[in-house]
Parts: structure tokens; C-alpha cells; sequence
């Protein structure tokens, strides 16, 4: 069955999308870029598109973008990110390497696959039109600059990513495509939509140059230090083990970068290195810091022999925004003092491993068990543990379960008669989460003196729990 | 240890009375209604309740009317919470108190925004007299507070002991009573109430996160710690409480003596000129007004019910009521705004003569006056007042300086849970999010508080059985019950309150949602119950559009008509109407009224008030319907029971149609007195929620078989009255609004540009869009011209036509987004020369891009630039003058305006049809080109798609495919889950039926579709065509980038 007839406004995301690469176009004489007497050797660029991420994703590269791009490098030294869902690849002098266009269109299409990224691919003289081919689902070839006006007269102009508001006022003028662009007079143009725009259209159609800032893949840190001599003396190691880091640090700081997580192996004469893995929980590059979480798990290790070499390897740089040094060292004269709890913090989980701390807080919640938690530690004071405490006191101590007493003739008993004290207080809430109560909580004094908090039940039949011992 | 078992009962606990008591009128933070308290009180045999909400006394007029009933002595007074922290309770003694307070209640709420309040310790000093204070001294009491006020208010002040068992009273007691003795002050036990029984705790809790606008579970603190705040048995207080606490509030209670009764209402009285009494004013102002209304003299019969009228207006006292009215009138006659009364009383002769209808009791079937007016429920008449919907305002204004702002403002209306507010805030309460929140209200959305709710919370994706529902559920229930909890005042529509002396020391006023505007805090309900004056001044659109039209057609013809005086009772227009060509009449104009039309084919006036009644949910599901259009036809007989109901009857053939029908047959037939007739019009309104009505059945059934009625026909009657619901409709306002639906359709008949230009100049209003009123317009042969910048004004206008009526010029105001003073500059700088080029035009206009923008996009521009494309790339090329140079200097001016670029002509393609006439819908909201259903009328036929002319013609039951674009879709609440849709194609219009099942499985379609196809069965019945939908399908995507727009009723 034929699909309606449609009107001729019908926006172009409608119509079904298909990678087709068009028949050769004949070349059309253009007032267009000053032809090469050896066109063969001008650029040519191949866009890598990934239609999977979303044109709106957010800040920065996303991973796979990257990982394509380290891919990408066994074909050419020339590569460029177009974030956030393109890769671009100068493959001129690449083309007889890996069986011409069409074998680099398939080994580039099987790096993505292997990613598990369906790709859309073209090829152009300029990085821009490849770019904004790939964008509009056009899996187009252009190998001549002549060719290029061409293949791009078709494409909407959606395609070149200009803001939205741009392109409806553009539409507003009847123009749509990149072609329609490009008959308009260039001095209108220029003055209605901004120079800028105009030499965005001179880049397509490689009438002006298209710098493209280049690729590089990040290295990873990895040294090896060889001792003075054997010893496992961990004064050595530590002045060893500095030395790394400092290289490590001066590393980082080229990258404006931290790690997260590090490895240093010690290499003996006989036994396997002894490994050591710190992990991080924020991206850190300070040397100083480094060290003292390191030596303090190197403490905790027993060395099967004396050490000969120290390796230290990084894990893949985090970009981090990095701080000014402070003129003083903390504690010195005018230098902030870090936030010490942080540091002990840190410290202690560095020791004892990271389950084994926990800190108390309060809950605004009336049920007394209910009314605190524990928690992992917080690095920065908690606002709400500082929540107001009620006037009425209560016992620190808290059974783990209110645990059923005897009465007799209503009163409660616990290793004997209890002497109830002072005035009932009435806890009737929590009614929302399944864990109603409804309790009248009284103190009082068993017969060896101790203090202790009873409830009684408001509910028949109105039995008699103990809750919490005063200290 | 006293508390924890039970101790001896004394046998009869000392009288207590309840001093600090909170409803939920203090909104969010009380959890019981006023009348629910009271009711409560009088059952634990208090000896008094005060009622004191937060700074309001919205609450007092319910609580009053219940303490009536329940014979409990109620105190007045108000929480209060000054600036400074200071808490207290004022409670009124006496008239002089309660009016004290409520200046101070006034002076807070007018001080700040809508919902708070702001009060100072010299605006109590200064305001409060003859109150009882009681001191809320909190969790940790100052001292000083209670210093000051002992010395502010010697003798007046008590110490408020609340006794919560939160575990610190005994300390609490013992602290205050040493304040106590430091002070002198004596001290009082109060309860902190917030709710009648403690059953409420959980609501109590829910508001209080509603309020805090987080879930329950993080309110913390904020919560109270268990349910003590509601009205405890005395028994409990005697054993809570030192006797003296209990005693002393009793003392208190016998101090405050006031009671609402005490209010007597004075009516302005600066209406009556010196050596004049109101009835000698209304007397002369009334004959005036006979002498221009009977030109020829007073008949004698009328004469005589003049008479009558005015007699029965001064027993009653009612004077200074009608000259209210006929001064408010007589301003918008000064002012040129059109204005008409309905109502009860606005049919009457007095009211005829003073101007305020223009119902001709000659021509209004001779409407009895005192019907409206009873003696026995001694009521002020109710008198509506309709006024142009513009220019509103300015009446209002003028009520505001002519008495000043403490004697005049608008009522209130307390704004109660729905069904969807409910559940939004309970979502919320529970922790949902927000999608969940509104997912949850829009299941609930038509829940009427009954059955089903388990398997419609099922088909949303919740688990009725979950913990949050099965707690959610319960409390919805409590804030849907009747009568309605409420969530916050609002303003009434329109109801102005008036008063001889200080309004603000009779009710507190306060701040609206909308600048200049103020409310007392009591609703119209409370103003009837103390027998205060209400005007209702309301804004009727149609009433603009008929100005304007009037307006339009004696500037054209150089007639002086005016509302009321278009020749009458016009053949050809009744034959218009009667073909249910009424596309933009008043009232006449919806689907369902013109689906009547063609049935009930109006020839006279009265048929008309009769339309307007009948298409209403009341008569419709009360079966009055087709009753009366057979008898009509003549296809059934009329008969009547009894003289009596004859006489009741006889003018809508004996089927009752008005509301005030069924009231006199509850009068005639079944013995009701007027007020009892009264009591069940309110409780016919009520009885879906309340589950009847009640006692009135058996008094109905009894009364009429006693009367020798059978009881076939008190059965049938009975059903009526159930059926008519809240929606019966009075025949007092039919009869007005009638006059309006006759002046339109005249004009629409005779006039029909100057109709239209009326109707597009008065949007937004009516049930079409313009659009449909142009569309309506060129089929009646008016020419319409495009918007324009050489030729349009602001406003549609007339332009000269070979034709007998003029051409109708779209105006500058259709234009989306250009700016009114734009459009003011535009016509200033062309009424000094006609425009050369779109940058002379820029240039002598001054006129900001967005503005240029606007006119390109609705191809105003054609004159000077051409298509819309080539105005747009104009546009984009004028550069805005800096502004230096914008006034001063016109050369400098010039140079930068003229586009260099305006030179090279760009090569750009011509708009197609098809963008134009989206071009057209988005800026425009119309198109004088095709419609766009034609574009696609070859596709559409394609797939067997029929257009709405063909559709017509085929045979009762014809499979049928249509497709159109929707330009309504309505769900009324009487049709039982019926969607009704209009489809809108090249050729006419088609009538879509959508049964609940159907609707229910191609949701999706028809609630997004702008271009719906639709396959049916096609349905004639009486002239009316229909098509049952079967299928429905969205085809919107063939339109496009069309913009259109539906109007969706609900």
C-alpha cells in the first residue's frame, strides 16, 4: 500500500531515514574553492556518526566517543572529536593503505560494531560537510571538492547543529537546506545571520579553512624505580615510593587531572611482587596526600622478602579542576588548615577498610526507634543531625526491641516491682510507613536504683515493655 | 502516678468551656469543620466553644448557624501570632469587641500578601477593645510577653494553660504558675484544638505535610507528638486539670456574651438625596422610568402591579437594595457599558422601569414578581447583574471609590477539595512523585467517592492493596466528604458586599489574588445566613460583542439603536435560528443547543427562554425533553391534573422546564411553604453528594397525595426533581439571557460583518474560535479582507463593498504576538502617509523586530514586500535604529534603516499553498485560503475517506469514513461518559459520537489527534445528523506543520 500523499511542508523528520550513498554526482563548475593541481593530495575527511547519542547529551565527551577515537587511531594520526556523537578522520593518505574508500568504510564501520555502535559514515573534502552528512543520515562519498555543493544542496540545515532559533528563522525565509543557504545573497546573509554563519557555509563548502583541534589518546602513569639496594626498610621505600609520586603528580598536573585508583607492586629477588591497590574516593593528584594513604597501607602488608624495585601504575587520568597552591603550608602562618575530620576520616578507612565506620545521627521522627540512624560517616557535618532535641529527656541507651514485661494488678515488673515516676509522655504517630505506635512512655526505678523507660500500649490489652535504660 | 490507670470517676465533671479551638478554615492546620466541632462540643456538654481560627473568621457564620441547632453558646475570637513571636487568643465580649476584632483581622490580612497576615504589638494596642486575650505561652515562655500584656491590658488577660501529656506538663503547670504569681495573672486550661474527635489525628497530620509541602514522613518535628488536641471529654480535662484552670473557663465563657445575631445590616444609605426617604426615591426614580418605558401611559394593569411591587419592597425594607442596583446600572449607562440584570427580582416592573432589564413583562408571559420576593424567608432579592466583559472593572472601581474600601468588597468563596486537588497533595503527603502525584489525580479525576476505585487505581499500575493506598484512600474520602473541606478562600465571581457603616467591623476583609481587589472572608452562603447585601456583578463576553456590533452598525447605517430596541420579534431571524444557523449567537450556539433547534423551532420570545432552559444537564436528565417537544408537535396530549398545576404549567405545555416551576409545583401541589420550597431548590443541588432527598420524599408524596394527586404523578414529579439536580435552570435568568440570544441573532441575520467584526473583536469569548466565525462569515457572503499594515486598525473593522454589506477587515489584534502599542505606533505613523516600503514603514513606526516579525508572519507585509519568505528576509534586514537616533535625528535614522542588502533581491522560492495556509493558522488562527483539508482531499479519498458534505447525504446506517479537524471535543458530566467531537473539513462540518468503550480503547487518538479520521455508522434523527464513531485515527501527520486549534469542554 502506497503511504498518503503528504503535503510538500512536511518537516524532512517524517520522511523514513536511509543510509543511502547516491550515484557520483557530476562535477557541477562552482564559483567554488580554488581547485588543487593535484587534488588528490587535499584533505579528505571521513565523519564517524554514533545516531545512538543523543545530540543533547550533556557536558563533555561520552566514553564511547573517546574509545572510538583510540580505536580510530591505527588508521590515521589525524583524528578529531565532534562531540558529543562524532568522530572525524583525515584519511587521505590512508586510503591506499586499507583498500580505498570502501575498505576503510567497512574496517572503520567494524571498530564501531565491535563498540556496539551502529555508525553512519561519509566521506568529504571538507570536515564540516562530512560532519553534517553523517548528521542527516546521508552515507555520502565525496572524494573531488568540485563535487561537494552538490551532495550538500539536499541536506537541512538541521543538520549543521545551528541553534533552533536560528534555524526557524531561516525557515521563516523558505530556507531549509544547505543549498537554499547558499543561493541567498552572501552580503544579506552575512548581515541578517552573522558573518560567523557565513563562514560556517565557506567551511562546508571548503571555501575557508576548517581547523580542527587534534585527537590525543591520554596515557596512563607507569614507573618502575629500582632500590639503592635489597631492603625492607620502609623508611627506604617510603623516600622511593615519594620520588613516584611526585612524578606521578607533576603527571597529573600536565593533564589537569587526579586518579582514583593506584597500584604499587614491590619486586622481590624470588617471591611474586607484593601488589597494593589504593582506591580513592574523589579524584586526587596531591603527592603528599598520596603518599600518606599509601604508607599507610603498606604498613599494614608483610613483605615475604626484601624489596628490589618499586612500580607504581595509575589508573586512566580523571580530569579534575585543579586548585592553586596555597602560599603556606596548612598550619603555618596564614594557611588554612584542611578540614581535619575529612583527613581522619579518610585515614581510618584507609586502615580499618571502609564498612567498619559509621557515624550516629538523629532523625526528626517522634518513635523513639526511629529517631536515629547510623550511617556511612559524612565528610561534611550533617545539617539535619543537628535537628533540635525535645526537652523532655530521654535514656541513651535503647533496647534493640522493646522487650515484653510481666505486670501485675496493671503494673509492670522486670526482676521484680517497678516504681513508675514523674508524668506519662504520649507518643501516638508514624502511622504512615507501617510502623505505627501508640504508647504512653514512663520512667521508672527498679529495685536496685537503675533508671529505666517503660512504655504502656495504648491498644487493649495494654501490655508493658521496657525501651531503653538511663545511663 | 495518676494517669496511667483509671482512677475514681468524680460523678459530674465541673463545666468547661473550650477557648482555643481551631477548624479548618485555619486552612492546612485544622482537621475538623466548624459545624463538626460545634456539634461535638454541644455532645460532651460544654458549657461554650470559642471558634478561633488563625487571624479568620471565615469559619463563625457555619459554626453560628450550628451552635443555633445544637443550642450551644459559641464565642467568636481569632488566634493570633504577632511579628514579634507573641501568641495569643483574642476572644470578643461584646458588638464593640467583635467589631474591634475584626478591624484587626482586616489590618493584618490587608498589611500582606493573600494567605498570611502581618501584625505588630501597637496594631493590637491600638485596635483591640473589649476582647478577652488569652496568652499562648509556647515551649518556652517569656516572661516578658506576659509583662507587656498585663500592663496593655489590665484585667483582660489570662494565662493559657494546654495540658498535651507530651510528658513536661507537670514542669509546664509549675512555670507558668510561677509567671502566673509574677504577673498576677490568673491562668485558664484551654486544649490547643485542632480537631472534633482524635480520629482526625491522621488527617491532622497529612494537612500538616500539605502544608510543609514535604511527605508525612519527613514533616519530623513538625508533626504533633500524639493526638491530644481534640475536643477531650470533661472527665478527662477534671482529671488533667487543676478545678480552678477548669473553673475559670467558664468565668471566661460568661464574659463573652456576643452572638452573630447581634449583626444588623444597614444598606448604604448615601443613595437617597436630602428631604427624600428610599421609598420616595425608588417611588419618583421608578416613575421616571414608567413614563419613558410606556410612552402611551402606565396600563392600568401594570399600573396596578407596579403598585404592588413597590408595596411588597417597602414591607420588606428592601428600598435601598433596588437603588444599589439602579445606581450601579445607571453608572454603566453613563459609561456606555452594556449591562442587564437576571434574577429573581430583575424581572419585576421596578426593575423594568429603572432600567435594569429590558424584559418586557408584557412579553415575558407575565413572570409574577412576588414569586421571586418571599416574605416568609426573609432574603435579600437576588439580582445579577451582567455587564460588558472588558469593562467590568470599571464598574467594580467605581463601587470601591464611591463607598471606599471598608465599606465595600467582594465576597468570598471558599475553595474546597476535588477529587483531583486531593489526591495531588495526598500523593504528595505519601512521598509519590510528581508524575505519580498527577497519574494519581487524573484516575481519580471523575470519581464521584464511590465504587470502583480498586479496579480504576488497578488499571493506572497502583496496587490498591498496597500500604500507601489503603491509607491514601481513607483520607481522600475525608476531605471529599460532604460538605467539602476547604483548602482556601477565594473570590466570588462577582458578589459585591455593601455597607451603611465600617464593613470591617462587620466582617474582616482582605487581600485577593488580583491587585486592587479585596474580600471579606465570608462566602455567599454566609452573607444569605446573616442577611447581608450581595450584588453580583459579573462579566458577560457576549455583552462587549454586542456594544461593539450596535456600535459598528449605527456608524454604518446611522441608526441609533441600542441593546434592547432592535426591532422585534423579526420572522426572518426566527427562521434563522430555527435552521440552527446560530454559529456565534449567545447561548444558542453550542452543539446540543443546535442539534434543539431545527426540533424545537422557536417563532415567539418565549420559545427562546424556553431554549435556553432546555438544553441543560437538569431538564435533559430529568426526561423533560422529549415530553415537551412531543406536546409541542402535537403528537401527545396536553393534560393537566389540576387547575393548580395548570397554572403552573401551562406555559411550558405541563412538562416543568424551570427551576422555579418545580419549587411552585412543591408549593401548589404538595402544600411546601415558600422556604420549605426554598430548602429542597438547595437540596435538590446537594442530594448526589448527601444520597437523596431526604425527608422531602415522604413530605413531597404525602403532601401531593393528600392533595388528591396520584401517586403516579408524585412519583413522576419526585423523579424530575431528582433528575433536575444542580442544574435546573431558572426561568428568571432564561428570560434575560433570551433577550440577549434575539439581539445577537438579529444582528447576526441583518448584520453579519458587523456581527462578526463584533465577535473577533471581543475574543477571547463564545464557543468558536475565529476561525469558524470568519468561515461562518464568507458562507453568509460577507467578504473578508486579509490582515493588513496599509489597511487594518487594531480592532476588525468595515470597509467599503460593491456589495449591501460592508467588507469586514481582519484586524492587527488577530496578529499573534505583536504587541498593542506596536500596532498603536503602526497606525499613528500611516495615518501621516501611506508606507513607501517595509523600511519606511520600519522606520516611521519605530517598531521593535518582534513586532516587524509578526506582521511578516501573518502576511501583512504582502503590500509592501510581497510573499511571506520575502518579508521575512525584509524584516531580518532592517537594523534597528540605536535609539539616539530613533527619535531625534530622522536622517541619521534613514541612512541605517535602509537596507544596504535590499538591493540584491535573494532567490528564494515562494511560499507553497500548503505553508501559507499553516503560515496563516499560526500567525492568524484562520486562513482566507482553502481549507486545508482540501489539500488533501485526493489522498483522504484515497483510503475512502468521505467529506462532510458526501457524509451527509448518505442513508441512516451507511458505513462512513470522515476525517476532519477537531474543533471541539466536550464530555459533558450528564452524558454519561460520551465524547462528542466536531470534525471540520472543506466542505462542512461533521458530528462525531464517541461511546465510553470506544473513547476507552482509542484514547490516544482521540485526545491528541488535530486531524482525526473517523469510521462509523451515520445516524439521522430529527434533522440532526450523527456519526457513532467505531474507529478512530490520528492522522495528524499529515498536516504537517499545520497549526490548529481545538477548544476542549469538559
Amino acid at each position: 500500500m502506497r503511504a498518503p500523499k503528504t503535503l510538500d511542508l512536511f518537516a524532512p523528520e517524517h520522511l523514513p531515514r536511509r543510509a543511502v550513498r547516491p550515484p557520483v554526482q557530476p562535477v557541477q563548475p562552482q564559483g567554488a574553492p580554488e581547485r588543487s593541481t593535484r587534488p588528490s593530495q587535499a584533505p579528505l575527511w571521513l565523519a564517524v556518526h554514533l545516531p545512538r547519542l543523543a545530540p543533547e547529551s550533556d557536558s563533555g565527551v561520552p566514553r564511547v566517543l573517546h574509545s572510538l577515537a583510540v580505536r580510530a587511531q591505527r588508521f590515521t594520526p589525524r583524528i578529531s572529536l565532534a562531540p558529543p556523537d562524532a568522530v572525524l578522520l583525515e584519511v587521505r593518505s590512508s586510503l591506499h593503505l586499507f583498500g580505498g574508500v570502501d575498505g576503510l568504510r567497512r574496517a572503520m564501520a567494524g571498530e564501531c560494531a565491535a563498540l556496539g555502535q551502529p555508525a553512519i559514515l561519509a566521506f568529504a573534502p571538507s570536515a564540516s560537510a562530512a560532519l553534517a552528512g553523517t548528521r542527516a543520515g546521508r552515507a555520502f562519498t565525496v572524494l573531488e571538492a568540485g563535487q561537494l555543493a552538490g551532495s550538500l544542496a539536499a541536506l537541512p540545515l538541521a543538520a549543521l547543529r545551528w541553534p533552533p532559533q536560528l534555524i526557524e528563522r531561516l525557515a521563516r525565509i523558505g530556507v531549509r537546506t544547505v543549498g537554499a543557504a547558499l543561493r541567498l545573497p552572501r552580503a544579506g546573509f552575512a548581515q541578517r545571520f552573522g558573518a560567523t554563519r557565513l563562514a560556517a557555509l565557506d567551511q562546508l563548502t571548503g571555501r575557508a579553512a576548517d581547523p580542527r583541534e587534534r585527537f590525543e589518546a591520554p596515557q596512563r602513569f607507569r614507573r618502575r624505580r629500582e632500590l639503592p639496594c635489597e631492603s625492607d626498610s620502609h623508611a627506604l621505600l617510603a623516600v622511593t615510593l615519594r620520588a613516584l609520586l611526585e612524578e606521578l603528580a607533576r603527571f597529573l598536573a600536565a593533564r589537569q587531572s587526579g586518579v582514583l585508583a593506584l597500584e604499587c607492586r614491590l619486586w622481590h629477588r624470588q617471591a611474586v611482587p607484593t601488589r597494593c591497590v589504593l582506591r580513592l574516593g574523589a579524584p586526587l593528584a596531591d603527592a603528599a596526600r598520596l603518599a600518606a594513604l599509601l604508607e599507610e597501607r603498606l604498613r599494614s602488608l608483610t613483605l615475604p622478602e626484601p624489596v628490589r624495585a618499586c612500580e607504581l601504575r595509575a589508573g586512566s587520568p580523571v580530569p579534575q579542576p585543579m586548585h592553586t597552591g596555597g602560599l603556606w603550608r596548612p598550619g603555618e602562618r596564614g594557611g588554612l588548615a584542611a578540614a581535619p575530620g575529612v583527613e581522619l576520616i579518610e585515614r581510618l578507612r584507609a586502615r580499618l577498610g571502609p564498612e567498619a565506620l559509621e557515624t550516629l545521627s538523629l532523625v526528626a521522627d517522634r518513635r523513639p526507634e526511629a529517631a536515629w540512624r547510623a550511617g556511612p560517616p559524612a565528610l561534611a557535618p550533617d545539617a539535619e543531625s543537628q535537628a533540635t532535641m525535645r526537652a523532655v529527656p530521654r535514656p541513651l541507651w535503647l533496647l534493640p526491641a522493646p522487650r515484653l514485661l510481666h505486670q501485675r494488678r496493671g503494673l509492670p515488673r522486670w526482676h521484680g516491682a517497678l516504681h513508675l515516676e514523674g508524668e506519662p509522655e504520649r507518643i501516638e504517630t508514624g502511622w504512615w510507613d507501617g510502623r505505627e505506635v501508640a504508647r504512653d512512655y514512663y520512667n521508672a526505678r527498679d529495685g536496685r536504683g537503675r533508671r529505666l523507660w517503660l512504655f504502656r500500649e495504648r491498644e487493649p490489652p495494654h501490655r508493658w515493655f521496657l525501651h531503653g535504660v538511663y545511663g | 502516678m495518676s494517669g496511667a490507670a483509671d482512677s475514681t470517676r468524680s460523678c459530674q465533671p465541673p463545666p468547661y468551656a473550650e477557648l482555643h479551638c481551631l477548624s479548618n478554615f485555619t486552612f492546612l492546620r485544622g482537621a475538623s469543620h466548624p459545624q463538626e466541632l460545634v456539634a461535638q462540643a454541644a455532645a460532651l456538654g460544654y458549657r461554650a466553644l470559642a471558634l478561633t481560627d488563625e487571624c479568620s473568621l471565615s469559619g463563625v457564620v457555619r459554626a453560628h448557624v450550628a451552635a443555633k441547632e445544637h443550642g450551644l453558646h459559641l464565642i467568636i475570637g481569632a488566634e493570633l501570632r504577632l511579628a514579634c513571636g507573641l501568641r495569643l487568643v483574642a476572644l470578643a465580649t461584646d458588638r464593640q469587641g467583635y467589631g474591634r476584632l475584626c478591624r484587626l483581622i482586616t489590618l493584618g490580612r490587608r498589611a500582606a500578601h493573600k494567605g498570611s497576615y502581618h501584625l505588630t504589638r501597637e496594631d493590637l494596642v491600638a485596635t483591640l477593645e473589649r476582647c478577652l486575650l488569652l496568652w499562648l505561652p509556647g515551649e518556652r515562655p517569656q516572661a516578658e510577653q506576659a509583662h507587656w500584656l498585663v500592663g496593655q491590658f489590665p484585667g483582660a488577660v489570662w494565662i493559657a494553660v494546654e495540658l498535651l501529656r507530651d510528658g513536661a506538663d507537670r514542669a509546664r503547670l509549675e512555670a507558668l504558675r510561677r509567671i502566673g504569681r509574677t504577673t498576677a495573672l490568673p491562668l485558664v486550661a484551654s486544649g490547643d484544638v485542632h480537631m472534633h474527635v482524635r480520629a482526625r489525628r491522621r488527617l491532622q497530620d497529612a494537612l500538616t505535610a500539605v502544608r510543609l509541602n514535604v511527605p508525612v514522613a519527613e514533616a519530623g518535628w513538625n508533626l504533633y507528638p500524639n493526638g491530644e488536641r481534640y475536643l477531650r471529654e470533661p472527665e478527662r480535662l477534671a482529671k488533667l486539670y487543676p478545678p480552678e484552670l477548669i473553673a475559670e473557663t467558664a468565668r471566661i465563657a460568661a464574659r463573652c456574651t456576643f452572638s452573630l445575631d447581634e449583626l444588623r445590616y444597614e444598606y448604604p444609605r448615601e443613595l437617597v438625596p436630602a428631604g427624600e426617604t428610599p421609598a420616595s426615591h425608588l417611588r419618583r426614580l421608578t416613575e421616571a422610568g414608567a413614563q419613558r418605558r410606556w410612552l402611551q401611559g402606565v396600563p392600568p394593569a401594570e399600573r396596578a402591579a407596579l403598585e404592588h411591587e413597590l408595596a411588597l419592597i417597602a414591607e420588606l425594607g428592601y428600598e435601598p437594595y433596588f437603588l444599589t442596583v439602579h445606581d450601579l446600572v445607571d453608572f454603566a449607562r453613563r459609561r456606555g457599558i452594556f449591562c442587564q440584570g437576571r434574577g429573581s427580582a430583575a424581572n419585576s416592573r421596578v426593575c423594568y422601569c429603572l432600567g435594569v432589564t429590558a424584559v418586557d413583562p408584557q412579553r415575558g408571559a407575565g413572570l409574577l414578581f412576588e414569586r421571586f420576593i418571599s416574605r416568609e424567608r426573609n432574603e435579600p432579592p437576588d439580582i445579577d447583574i451582567d455587564f460588558e466583559h472588558e469593562r467590568r472593572e470599571e464598574v467594580i472601581q467605581y463601587v470601591y471609590a464611591k463607598y471606599g474600601r471598608e465599606r465595600a468588597a467582594l465576597a468570598a468563596t471558599v475553595i474546597q477539595y476535588r477529587s483531583r486537588s486531593a489526591l495531588r497533595d495526598l500523593g504528595r503527603v505519601f512521598g509519590f512523585e510528581p508524575a505519580a502525584c498527577d497519574r494519581l489525580a487524573r484516575v481519580m479525576q471523575w470519581w464521584d467517592g464511590s465504587e470502583a476505585l480498586a479496579e480504576r487505581l488497578r488499571a493506572a499500575g497502583f496496587d490498591p492493596e498496597s500500604p500507601p493506598l489503603t491509607q491514601l484512600v481513607p483520607l481522600a474520602r475525608e476531605l471529599l466528604a460532604f460538605p467539602g473541606f476547604p483548602r482556601h478562600l477565594s473570590q466570588h465571581v462577582g458578589g459585591l458586599v455593601i455597607s451603611a457603616g465600617r464593613l470591617d467591623e462587620l466582617v474582616p476583609i482582605e487581600n485577593a489574588a488580583m491587585p486592587e481587589r479585596t474580600v471579606v472572608q465570608w462566602d455567599k452562603n454566609d452573607l444569605d445566613a446573616l442577611g447581608l447585601l450581595k450584588v453580583d456583578v459579573l462579566a458577560l463576553g457576549m455583552l462587549s460583542a454586542l456594544r461593539k456590533a450596535i456600535d459598528l452598525v449605527n456608524g454604518l447605517r446611522g441608526t441609533r439603536h441600542a441593546l434592547g430596541s432592535l426591532p422585534a420579534e423579526d420572522p426572518a431571524v426566527y427562521e434563522m435560528i430555527s435552521r440552527a444557523d446560530t454559529v456565534g449567537v449567545f447561548q444558542i450556539e453550542s452543539r446540543a443547543q443546535m442539534a434543539m433547534l431545527p426540533r424545537l423551532k422557536p417563532r415567539c420570545y418565549y420559545d427562546l427562554v424556553i431554549e435556553v432552559a432546555i438544553v441543560r444537564p437538569g431538564p435533559i436528565q430529568g426526561d423533560m425533553v422529549h415530553p415537551y417537544l412531543r406536546r409541542r408537535q402535537g403528537r401527545e396530549p396536553i393534560e393537566y391534573p389540576s387547575d393548580a398545576v395548570e397554572s403552573v404549567l401551562r406555559r411550558t405545555l405541563g412538562v416543568p422546564i424551570f427551576q422555579e416551576q418545580v419549587m411552585q409545583l412543591a408549593m401548589v401541589a404538595a402544600g411546601f411553604t415558600p422556604g420549605q420550597a426554598d430548602q429542597l431548590r438547595r437540596a435538590m443541588g446537594a442530594w448526589k453528594r448527601s444520597g437523596g432527598l431526604g425527608h422531602f420524599r415522604p413530605m413531597l408524596l404525602e403532601g401531593m397525595a393528600a392533595r388528591g394527586y396520584s401517586s403516579e404523578f408524585a412519583e413522576r414529579v419526585y423523579r424530575q426533581m431528582m433528575g433536575f439536580g444542580d442544574y435546573g435552570f431558572p426561568e428568571s435568568h432564561a428570560a434575560s439571557f433570551a433577550l440577549l440570544v434575539y439581539d445577537s441573532a438579529w444582528l447576526k441575520c441583518h448584520e453579519p460583518a458587523a456581527f462578526t467584526a463584533a465577535l473577533l473583536n471581543s475574543q477571547p469569548m463564545g464557543f468558536y474560535a475565529p476561525a469558524q466565525l470568519v468561515r461562518d462569515a464568507r458562507a453568509h457572503g460577507v467578504e473578508v479582507r486579509a490582515v493588513d499594515v496599509e489597511a487594518s486598525e487594531w480592532d476588525c473593522t468595515l470597509e467599503r463593498s460593491g456589495a449591501a454589506q460592508p467588507a469586514l477587515r481582519l484586524g492587527l489584534r488577530l496578529v499573534k504576538g505583536l504587541t498593542r502599542t506596536g500596532a498603536a505606533r503602526l497606525t499613528a505613523a500611516r495615518a501621516a502617509g501611506p508606507f513607501s516600503a517595509l523600511s519606511d514603514l520600519a522606520r516611521r513606526a519605530g517598531l521593535e523586530r518582534t513586532d516587524l516579525e509578526a506582521l511578516a508572519g501573518a502576511g501583512a507585509l504582502a503590500g509592501l514586500s510581497g510573499n511571506r519568505h520575502l518579508a521575512f528576509w525584509d524584516v531580518a534586514g532592517v537594523e534597528r535604529p540605536l535609539p539616539l537616533e530613533a527619535t531625534n535625528t530622522p536622517a541619521a535614522a534613514h541612512d541605517t534603516a535602509a537596507p544596504a542588502a535590499d538591493a540584491a533581491r535573494p532567490l528564494i522560492a515562494a511560499p507553497s499553498e500548503a505553508e501559507s495556509i499553516a503560515a496563516d493558522y499560526a500567525s492568524v488562527g484562520l486562513t482566507l485560503g482553502r481549507h486545508p483539508l482540501a489539500l488533501l482531499r485526493e489522498a483522504l479519498r484515497g483510503r475512502g475517506v468521505s467529506s462532510a458534505e458526501e457524509a451527509g447525504v448518505r442513508p441512516e446506517g451507511s458505513a462512513v469514513r470522515a476525517a476532519g479537524i477537531v474543533l471541539m471535543r466536550q464530555r459533558p458530566a450528564a452524558a454519561g461518559g460520551v465524547t462528542f467531537l466536531t470534525l471540520e473539513d472543506e466542505s462542512g462540518q461533521v458530528n462525531v459520537i464517541v461511546w465510553e468503550r470506544t473513547a476507552q480503547a482509542y484514547r490516544e487518538a482521540l485526545l491528541g489527534a488535530r486531524l482525526l479520521e473517523v469510521h462509523g455508522r451515520l445516524q439521522h434523527a430529527e434533522g440532526v445528523t450523527h456519526l457513532i464513531a467505531r474507529r478512530l485515527f490520528d492522522r495528524t501527520g499529515l498536516l504537517g506543520a499545520l497549526v490548529t486549534r481545538s477548544r476542549d469542554f469538559h
